[in-house]
C-alpha cells in the first residue's frame, strides 16, 4: 500500500486508535508467526527422532562393546564385527575430498568471480554448466567414475579402492563448492575490492588479501555441506564396487568399503541365530560413527569459520 | 560470541577428536575378532597353517554369509595372512566379474546359464562348479492366516502369477485358481504380496518353482515373472515385516529369513506334486520340501594352480569345519553324499 504524505497521518492516527482500543491485532502476521515456529518444531521433531531412533536402536550394542565396535573389521557375526573396515574408508573419502575438490572448486570460483568476463558468451555457457551438474543424481557420478576412475585411470587408483572412491566423490562434490563458493564472494562487497585497488594492489593481492578472507565463513559453510554429502553418498561407492560381506585388510590401493555401503547391507540382513545382537543394531551404531565423522569435519570448519570472522576486515 | 559457547564447542571437537585418534591407534589391534571367532571351539587346528595370499570372492548374496563365515576362518588359521575378501552383488552380477577375470570365487543360487558359460570359454577363464549347501525358498503368511495351511504350484500360480495383476482378495484367484487346477483355498480375504525384487536371486529361483511352467504354457515364453503389483523390497527385513503387518498377507523369503523370524510368520506347506511338505531342514535336505535349491561356489581352476592361497581356501571351505559354517549361515547342510560328490569334483578339477 502507498503511503503519501497526505494519507500518512491518517494511517497513524488509524493505528493509534487500534492500538489503544486493542483492535491491532495484525492476525495474518500471528498466523504467519504460527506457520513457522510449527514448521521449525516440526523438522526439529524430525531429527530428534532420528537420533533417538538410532541411539535407542544402537545403545546396547555400542554400551556392550564400546571402542571394539569402531576398531573391528566387518564380518559375519554382529556380536564381534566392527565398523573399521568402513571407517577408514569413510575417512579417506571425506579427505580426498577437502584436499582434490575445494582446492579445484575454490580455484574455479576466484577465476570465474574475480577473473573471468561474466558477459562473456563462454563464460555464462560455463556457469550454466556448473550449476546443470550440481543437479545430476549421484549414481551417474558413480557410472562416471566407475569408467573415469577405475578403468581408464587404473595404474593410479589400482582399480576398485578407495582412491577411485574418493576422486569419485570429490568429483560428485566439485559443482557444490563452486557453487557456494561462487556465491561467497560474489557477496564481497565491491568497495572492498576498489580499496585495495585503489592503493594500487593487483588484482591476485585484491582477491588473496581482501576478498578471500571476507568470503571465507561463506565458503567454509559450502564445503561443510559438501563434506557431509560426500560422507553420507551410498549410491555411486554401490556402482565403484565397495565390498560388502569381509574385508580383512584395509589399503589406500586395496578393496574399500565405506560407512554408508554398510549401513545399507547390514540393514538387509538376517540375526543370526546364535548372536545375541542382530545386524540392524550394527546398522543404527554404523550410523552414529558417520554422525561423528561428519561432526568432526563440520567442527574443524566452524571453528575455522569463526577464526576468520573474528579476523574478517573492519570486525 | 559467548566464551561458554565456544568453550562448548570446543570440548566436544576435542572429545570426537579423541575418539577418532583412539580409532586409528587401535587399527593393529584389528584383528580381535580372530580371538572372537576360536571361541566357537571348532576343531580345524589340525589342517595346519594356511597359506598367505589373497582371494577375492563375489557372486551370489545368499552364498555371501557363508562364504564370508569360511573367510574368517581361514583368517584366523591363517594367523591373518590369509585376506578374503567377500562382497555379494548378485548371481548374475557375480558371473559377469568372475568371467571378466576379476574374481577367483563367484558363489551362486543357480547353476551357471550357458550365455555366462560361453562368456567365460570365450575368456579363457576355467571353472569347477562346487555344490556347498541348501537353501528353502518359504512362501509365508501371518500366523492369524488360519484360512491357509498348504498351497499347490497352480495356486500360487494364481496368486502370484502374471495373470492375478489386480487381485486385492485371495478369492479374486478362484476363477483363475480353477481354470488352471488350483487346490486353493482361496478365502475371502484380503490379499497384500511382499516379495524380493527381480533383481534377487530369491526371485528367481521362487519364479522357477511356482510360475515358469504355467507362465509359458498360459501366457508365452517372455511372460515368465510375477505380477507386477505386489510390495517389493531387496531388503528381506521389509518382506518380512510387510507380511507380519497384515493379517492375511502372501510373500516368499529364503528359509534362513524365516528361520530367523519364526515368532512372526507362519511358514506353507507347498504341494510340488508329492503332497504338503512344510519347510523344515530335515524336509528340506531330503528333498521332500518342494521349494529348495542347492547353492554353489564356482572356483576358477585357472587362478586355483597359480594361487595357493585360492586352493587352501577351498580345500577349508569343503572341510568339515568350513561346511559347518553353512548351518550358522542359516541354511541346510548338504547330505554325505553330496558332500562327497562336491569333494570329487575339487579333487577331480
Amino acid at each position: 500500500m502507498f503511503t503519501t504524505p497526505a494519507t500518512a497521518g491518517e494511517h497513524a492516527a488509524a493505528s493509534v486508535r487500534a492500538g489503544l482500543t486493542r483492535q491491532d491485532r495484525d492476525v495474518a502476521g500471528m498466523a504467519m508467526l504460527a506457520t513457522l515456529l510449527f514448521t521449525t518444531l516440526v523438522t526439529l521433531f524430525i531429527l530428534v527422532a532420528l537420533l533417538a531412533q538410532v541411539i535407542g536402536e544402537s545403545s546396547s550394542l555400542l554400551g556392550e562393546r564400546g571402542v571394539d565396535f569402531v576398531t573391528s573389521p566387518i564380518g559375519s557375526d554382529p556380536d564381534k564385527i566392527g565398523v573399521w573396515s568402513g571407517l577408514y574408508g569413510s575417512i579417506f573419502i571425506g579427505v580426498f575430498v577437502v584436499l582434490v575438490a575445494i582446492p579445484l572448486g575454490l580455484a574455479a570460483a576466484i577465476y570465474l568471480e574475480e577473473y573471468a568476463n561474466a558477459k562473456h558468451r563462454l563464460t555464462r555457457l560455463i556457469m550454466v554448466n556448473i550449476r546443470n551438474l550440481a543437479g545430476v543424481p549421484a549414481v551417474i557420478y558413480g557410472v562416471l567414475g566407475f569408467i573415469l576412475f577405475t578403468q581408464w585411470l587404473e595404474p593410479v587408483t589400482n582399480g576398485q579402492s578407495v582412491i577411485a572412491a574418493g576422486l569419485t566423490m570429490a568429483l560428485l562434490v566439485l559443482p557444490i563448492v563452486v557453487i557456494t563458493s561462487m556465491e561467497a564472494i560474489r557477496a564481497v562487497p565491491g568497495s572492498l575490492r576498489d580499496a585495495g585497488f585503489g592503493v594500487g594492489a593487483s588484482r591476485w593481492e585484491v582477491t588473496r588479501d581482501h576478498v578471500l578472507p571476507y568470503a571465507a565463513p561463506g565458503i567454509l559453510t559450502g564445503t561443510v555441506l559438501s563434506v557431509a554429502r560426500a560422507l553420507g553418498e551410498a549410491a555411486p561407492l554401490i556402482i565403484i564396487g565397495a565390498i560388502t560381506g569381509l574385508l580383512p585388510e584395509t589399503s589406500l590401493t586395496g578393496k574399500f568399503t565405506a560407512i554408508p555401503i554398510l549401513i545399507y547391507q547390514w540393514t538387509g540382513r538376517p540375526k543370526p541365530p546364535n548372536s545375541e545382537f542382530a545386524f540392524t543394531e550394527s546398522a543404527a551404531a554404523a550410523g552414529l560413527v558417520l554422525l561423528v565423522i561428519v561432526l568432526v569435519f563440520n567442527a574443524s570448519a566452524v571453528l575455522l569459520r569463526n577464526r576468520f570472522e573474528k579476523s574478517r576486515v573492519g570486525s | 560470541m559467548t566464551s561458554p559457547r565456544r568453550r562448548i564447542l570446543a570440548a566436544a571437537i576435542g572429545l570426537a577428536l579423541t575418539a577418532v585418534a583412539c580409532g586409528g591407534d587401535d587399527e593393529p589391534t584389528a584383528d580381535s575378532p580372530s580371538t572372537g571367532v576360536s571361541s566357537d571351539g571348532d576343531a580345524p587346528a589340525g589342517d595346519g597353517s594356511l597359506p598367505g595370499g589373497s582371494v577375492f570372492v563375489s557372486g551370489s548374496s545368499t552364498v555371501e554369509p557363508i562364504s564370508i563365515r569360511v573367510g574368517e576362518l581361514a583368517g584366523e588359521l591363517s594367523g591373518g595372512d590369509l585376506d578374503v575378501v567377500v562382497e555379494g552383488p548378485g548371481t548374475g552380477d557375480g558371473f559377469k566379474k568372475f568371467c571378466g577375470g576379476e574374481s577367483d570365487i563367484s558363489g551362486a543360487s543357480r547353476s551357471i546359464k550357458d550365455t555366462e558359460a560361453e562368456t567365460c570359454a570365450s575368456n579363457g577363464i576355467e571353472y569347477v562348479e562346487l555344490e556347498v549347501a541348501i537353501d528353502g525358498l518359504s512362501v509365508l503368511t501371518n500366523p492369524n492366516n488360519s484360512a491357509v495351511d498348504c498351497v499347490d504350484i497352480p495356486t500360487l500360480y494364481a496368486l502370484l502369477g502374471p495373470e492375478s495383476e489386480g487381485f486385492n482378495n485371495w478369492s479374486d484367484a478362484a476363477a483363475l485358481g480353477a481354470e488352471v487346477g488350483a487346490a486353493g483355498p482361496f478365502p475371502d480375504a484380503e490379499l497384500g504380496v511382499y516379495g524380493p525384487g527381480e533383481e534377487s536371486g530369491t526371485y528367481d529361483t521362487f519364479v522357477e518353482f511356482a510360475i515358469e511352467d504355467l507362465a509359458a504354457e498360459r501366457v508365452g515364453e517372455e511372460s515368465i515373472f510375477t505380477r507386477a503389483d505386489y510390495s517389493s523390497s531387496a531388503n528381506d527385513n521389509f518382506i518380512i515385516e510387510g507380511i507380519a503387518g497384515s493379517d492375511t498377507s502372501l510373500g516368499w523369503v529364503g528359509y534362513s529369513f524365516f528361520d530367523a523370524n519364526r515368532d512372526v510368520l507362519k511358514a506353507l506347506a507347498v504341494d510340488a506334486g508329492d503332497g504338503c511338505a512344510a519347510p523344515s531342514a530335515e524336509t528340506i535336505a531330503d528333498g521332500s520340501y518342494g521349494f529348495s535349491r542347492s547353492l554353489y561356489i564356482y572356483v576358477n581352476t585357472g587362478n586355483a594352480a597359480e594361487n595357493s592361497a585360492l586352493a587352501a581356501f577351498v580345500d577349508l571351505y569343503l572341510s568339515d569345519a568350513g561346511l559347518a559354517t553353512v548351518a550358522d549361515a542359516g541354511y541346510v547342510g548338504l547330505p554325505a553324499d553330496r558332500i562327497a560328490a562336491t569333494q570329487a569334483a575339487w579333487a577331480g578339477r
